[in-house]
């Protein structure tokens, strides 16, 4: 009896040690490497914090971070000679708060364990070289300095990228931060800063181009036009929607209106040239409808984080749910009327819920700009060994065939009339080919306040556009009446100028 | 072969692991030897001889695995001591010594746990003794929350370990005597046979002192082990599932008002489902032990090669961790399978134990070493909420160890009589015959 009963308790306890088993495979194996990729986690970190460690560099040479010999345990001390101008992008190395950026996703080349360069470093293992890699950005340090110029003290953020391959050509936000703050050997002041910056003000630590989300406003009229050209709802120069100052979506009595209650109406090139609300709500809620919208957006890339190549880029947002439908299609409503229709008319001209990363709203012109298709979005073109031989230029890869490239072309014609004769002449460029959309996004807060926006795309005339621009100003209440069209489109205007003309 | 010449095999085997694992420890982090290696080997080897020589002399027909498992564990648990923290590791080896001493003057000492059985009473009553004893101010103190301490002089004594095994003894002892009317089902209730309402007495006594040991001590991990050795002994003794389900309800019941009314435990339980809310705070001991243990991967870090001493409470509840870490899981499931091993030997001296006191004793001990190690080992590897109970014979601390010596010497003794045979009238109930043996 006695016997029978123990074995019975045997097995439990093998059952449990077998669960015990099981989870050990689980923590060890199966989630390992996300575990050692968590960003909570400093292991890898401290563990590298005094081996040497390779230059990050921009694509024009100029050193981004390096490893300087010093007193004490350490050995190594990491400086950002460029201060707070790569913040965001290069990221920082401390010991106590761990690492960001560049510095945390390319930790492997920079300390030498990748396997290219591991083979590289047998050739020198006669010698003394060291197998540290150096990772070269895809950035341009005149671009960086300019887009950090042409934002001045505004809060905001400006990214510049080739949408020919997804190379980030210049992506600052203000505020940044100084990373010599946080790779110093001193715990104290490093912890001081480090609380300091999180609390402060605007997010400094953030890097808001890729990892805060704003409303887009009227530079999503882009997706929305790109979704009614793709779907053969509308042509570029036909049908011509009524003139009007207001529009009342179905099943809501608040009307949507224009800017500064102004009447404007025509075919969608005309729509997108005045950044017209009425019928672009119209446009989205009545003919396009929410599941051609919401598909529309999603392969633009929203609601799915981006491949950016260091860490913590986030995704954005276009609403899912629109409810039931209420009434089927009709001749006046060929979309048909859904529970939420009034929220997707505000959707259309990217207010209600939508929001996006300046980053985003940057590939969304790159569609344009490319075809049709976004290319995964990146800092880091070329990784070199410690003598300055290039082991590794990783090829671009297409991220997202957003729209057809017959629409691409169609949007391209109407973005240039944007620039042209619409509300982004200010971003003219003499001799380039400039196309563009403006935002204006309403917070909705009493007094009113705005984000300036201007997404663009640039090219020498006639040939493919080499750059892509998105300018991202944040609403202020010192300029309550700040609008992309006066504010965005000139910063945009002086980097492109910047980028073809030095 | 022979028990002892199994034994002595083992030992050997056990010591030039744990040796081998001190100088590759060392090499590792400062690529050396250390300069006490030959000491080092000195002692273990002499300690371990000393005890395999007892027990040659004192137990010679006891099991032979028991005592090198327990050594093995013990050296692997002190290589990890001593690399986490030299001055810790020092007083692991004092700890040490005392628990061989004690496991050796046990059996030196007690030639026969039967005995034991007649005190039964007293033995309840030195455990709950023992178990209130940190309650008395001035006496006890609070560590880490946690008030299970006596101070005395320079030492901090943790009661609650020794109490384990007197309570053990007194619950075998209770439960041979009242099996017969424990087992006696007077009623049904659907598909469980329900005992007399009065034999649930031990159960509410067991129910009762874990709540104390919860809610007073604020030891979770203690009163889970007290509250399972209860129910397994019973179950054990009676084979009745009534007394589980009971005790599984009694339990649930009191976790559940435990959860509702102290705060220490629903952030237990709330760390436990996401300790990733606040890795840097509340989840900070659990995140940093998963974090060890994917650094160690399939093969560990190497020993010395990695950075244990970033868990927490490496040394004492987090062990398991820090031995994943530099281990791997190749060495973690080696401790697992260890483990596995002591609680499979030790359910085998309880088979073969001649009396049903010993039985039951034997069998009340491994399952409470298992479980143990169960406990902590699932704390830190999230399968249940961690409560901060030692790794038996791995982790530091003096009472722990002490107590598990201990109860390897009960083990060894029991084994040592069920593998001699009766050639005279066993000493404690001279002419009278053991009871039936089921």
């Amino acid at each position: 009896m006695i016997d029978r009963h123990m074995r019975h308790v045997l097995v439990v306890l093998l059952g449990c040690f077998l669960l015990l088993f099981i989870q050990l495979n689980r923590i060890q194996v199966v989630d390992a490497e996300s575990l050692r990729q968590h960003p909570a986690n400093t292991r890898t970190v401290q563990r590298d914090f005094s081996r040497p460690r390779g230059l990050i560099s921009t694509a024009d040479g100029v050193v981004v971070a390096r490893s300087v010999p010093t007193s004490g345990p350490f050995e190594l001390l990491r400086e950002y000679p460029e201060g707070d101008l790569y913040s965001h992008v290069a990221g920082y190395l401390s010991f106590n708060i761990g690492a960001d950026g560049v510095e945390r996703s390319y930790n492997d080349e920079l300390v030498g364990r990748t396997a290219a360069l591991q083979l590289g470093g047998l050739a020198g293992i006669l010698g003394t070289e060291e197998s540290t890699g150096q990772v070269v950005l895809t950035l341009r340090h005149d671009l960086q300095v300019a887009a950090r110029d042409a934002l001045g003290d505004v809060r905001g953020s400006v990214v510049l990228l080739d949408p020919r391959s997804g190379d980030v050509l210049a992506m600052w936000s203000n505020p940044g931060f100084d990373p010599n703050r946080l790779s110093s050997h001193d715990g104290q002041s490093v912890n001081a800063a480090f609380t300091e910056l999180v609390n402060a003000d605007g997010n400094p630590l953030r890097g808001n181009a890729f990892r805060d989300i704003y409303f887009p406003g009227s530079t999503f009229k882009v997706v929305t036009g790109a979704a009614a050209i793709e779907n053969g709802i509308v042509g570029l120069n036909s049908p011509v929607f009524e003139v009007q100052s207001e529009y009342t979506p179905p099943l809501t009595s608040r009307p949507i209106a224009n800017f500064g209650g102004s009447s404007c109406g025509g075919p969608l090139i005309d729509l997108l040239r005045q950044s017209c609300n009425t019928g672009f709500a119209l446009l989205g809620a009545e003919l396009v409808g929410p599941d051609r919208l919401i598909r529309q957006a999603q392969s633009f890339g929203f609601n799915t984080v981006p491949p950016l190549d260091i860490p913590g880029a986030v995704a954005s947002r276009f609403p899912t749910d629109y409810g039931t439908e209420q009434r089927p299609p009709s001749v006046e409503i060929p979309a048909g009327v859904f529970e939420d229709s009034p929220g997707l008319a505000q959707a259309s001209i990217g207010q209600n819920d939508v929001s996006a990363t300046p980053l985003q709203m940057a590939l969304v012109a790159a569609a344009v700009a490319n075809d049709g298709e976004i290319f995964a979005p990146r800092v880091v073109g070329e990784i070199k060994n410690s003598q300055g031989e290039t082991v590794d230029t990783p090829n671009p890869r297409i991220w997202q065939q957003a729209i057809s490239t017959a629409t691409a072309g169609e949007m391209r014609t109407a973005m240039i009339a944007v620039v042209e004769e619409g509300s982004g002449v200010r971003a003219q460029v003499p001799g380039i080919e400039v196309g563009g959309k403006t935002g204006t996004a309403q917070l909705g807060t009493d007094p009113p306040q705005s984000h300036a926006w201007f997404i663009a795309f640039a090219g020498q005339p006639g040939l493919e556009s080499e750059l892509v621009v998105a300018v991202l100003v944040e609403a202020t209440e010192e300029d309550p009446d700040q609008t992309g069209g006066r504010i965005a489109a000139p910063i945009a205007q002086s980097l492109i100028q910047q980028y073809f003309n030095g | 072969m022979r028990p002892r010449t199994v034994e002595l095999g083992l030992l050997v085997l056990a010591s030039l692991i744990t040796v081998a694992a001190y100088g590759l420890t060392s090499l590792g982090r400062a690529a050396s030897l250390p300069a006490n290696i030959v000491p080092f080997l000195g002692i273990v080897v002499g300690l371990l001889f000393s005890a395999h020589v007892v027990v040659r002399r004192w137990a010679s027909a006891a099991d032979g695995l028991l005592l090198p498992l327990a050594a093995l564990l013990n050296g692997l648990g002190y290589v990890v001591i001593a690399r986490l923290n030299p001055d810790l590791a020092d007083s692991q080896s004092a700890w040490t010594f005392i628990g061989l001493a004690a496991f050796a003057s046990f059996l030196i000492f007690v030639p026969d746990v039967r005995p034991l059985e007649r005190y039964r009473y007293t033995l309840a009553l030195v455990g709950v003794i023992l178990l209130l004893l940190p309650l008395i101010p001035g006496l006890g103190v609070n560590i880490n929350g946690a008030r299970i301490w006596l101070r005395v002089g320079p030492f901090s004594i943790q009661p609650g370990e020794f109490a384990k095994i007197v309570l053990s003894m007194f619950l075998a002892g209770y439960l041979v005597e009242k099996r017969e009317v424990l087992t006696t089902a007077t009623r049904r209730l659907g598909p469980l046979n329900i005992p007399d309402l009065k034999h649930f007495g031990p159960l509410t006594l067991a129910w009762g002192i874990a709540l104390i040991v919860m809610v007073a001590e604020k030891d979770l991990g203690s009163s889970l082990l007290f509250f399972t050795l209860f129910i397994v002994m019973i179950y054990i003794a009676t084979g009745r599932t009534a007394y589980v389900v009971l005790g599984l309800t009694l339990f649930s019941g009191g976790a559940y008002v435990a959860h509702e009314m102290f705060a220490h435990v629903r952030q237990r339980v709330d760390i436990w489902i996401n300790p990733f809310e606040d890795p840097k705070g509340s989840g900070f001991q659990i995140v940093e032990a998963a974090f060890a243990l994917a650094d160690g991967g399939v093969t560990g870090t190497g020993l010395g090669l990695g950075t244990p001493g970033k868990i927490p409470f490496a040394a004492t509840d987090m062990i398991f961790a820090a031995v994943g870490e530099e281990l791997g899981l190749l060495g973690a499931t080696a401790v697992l399978a260890s483990f596995l091993l002591f609680v499979g030997a030790g359910f085998r001296v309880a088979t073969q134990a001649k009396s049903s006191f010993e039985k039951l004793l034997a069998s009340g001990l491994t399952a409470l070493l298992g479980f143990q190690a169960f406990v902590i080992i699932g704390g830190v590897l999230r399968v249940m909420p961690l409560t901060g109970v030692t790794l038996p014979f791995v982790s530091y601390g003096g009472s722990s160890l002490i107590s598990n010596y201990i109860a390897l010497a009960v083990l060894v003794r029991i084994s040592d009589r069920a593998n001699t045979p009766d050639v005279f009238p066993s000493p404690s109930r001279a002419g009278e015959p053991d009871r039936a043996i089921a």
